[in-house]
């Protein structure tokens, strides 16, 4: 089954001082979230942006797609903690998404968590979507 | 994984421990947000500022536009699950400008905007633009 999920955003004036919010989602979850150009490309100043929206995009992708990957190994996760980096470089693009993953993963050694990791970093549908991000790095490692 | 849950924060502080599923990614959402409904959400923002970009080269600076986003999870052969689209509709209150140079400037807008790039390369990115009220005010 296709899942539809809906995001809406509301811009007023020109690209470099004009301003944007994200008025609403599908979920309800994310509402009233003001972007700027200046925050996108400069200091953040507390605004997101749509560099760090897709972080939060692909660290949860990844998440999940490591998660499951873990479980059918018979290694359900007790925890994952994920970070996304997006590097925007304006005028030319996304350049980088570095991927940092540490996992409290009952059982489980090293090398056999790295190669969850890669496979989720592989197949996660966000990491699908954006391959053609010329660099996407992936540090794994276990809790302890 | 289908019975798990997790938390996702903004490094920037503009949103905290806001709650994502497996369930709510591929059933009803329950108030959870998901990979995709994230990446609508930079999908829209991304094109919103492009089309203010473009527009205001063209020598009209938009007072309002509206844009929305939805981005397509479907499964694929096999059972995995990929994004294979990704739909822009942007209506825009903009003096100085007609329907046709609207809807030229917004598939601009798309090219320039990084994210429709990189989306474009696995899934369809649509275009779609309308005037508000028309050219002779409303």
């Amino acid at each position: 089954m296709a899942t539809d999920r809906k995001a809406e955003v509301t811009w007023r004036g020109d690209l470099m001082s004009g301003t944007g919010r994200i008025d609403s989602v599908t979920s309800g979850a994310v509402g009233g979230l003001d972007v700027s150009w200046p925050a996108r490309s400069e200091e953040p100043g507390g605004m997101t942006s749509p560099e760090e929206l897709i972080a939060a995009a692909h660290a949860t992708c990844f998440s999940m797609a490591l998660s499951n990957v873990l479980a059918q190994d018979g290694h359900a996760p007790e925890q994952l903690k994920t970070s996304a980096t997006v590097t925007f470089q304006p005028g030319e693009g996304i350049t980088k998404i570095a991927l940092d993953v540490e996992g409290r993963v009952p059982g489980m050694d090293k090398e056999a968590f790295e190669r969850a990791a890669e496979d989720a970093k592989e197949n996660c549908p966000v990491s699908k979507a954006l391959a053609s991000v010329p660099e996407i790095s992936l540090t794994a490692r276990l809790e302890g | 994984m289908a019975r798990g849950n997790g938390t996702i924060s903004a490094a920037t502080g503009a949103f905290e421990d806001l709650p994502y599923s497996l369930a709510a990614r591929i059933e009803r959402p329950d108030g959870k947000t998901s990979p995709e409904e994230l990446l609508a959400a930079a999908h829209a923002a991304c094109f919103a500022m492009s089309l203010a970009g473009e527009l205001s080269k063209a020598g009209s600076v938009p007072e309002h536009l509206d844009v929305r986003a939805t981005v397509t999870l479907d499964e694929v052969e096999g059972g995995s699950h990929r994004i294979v689209a990704s739909e822009l509709l942007a209506r825009a209150r903009v003096e100085k400008m007609d329907q046709e140079s609207l809807e030229r400037l917004a598939e601009v807008a798309s090219e320039g905007c990084t994210l429709s790039a990189l989306i474009e390369a696995s899934a369809r990115v649509t275009v779609n633009a309308t005037l508000e009220g028309g050219t002779d005010g409303d």
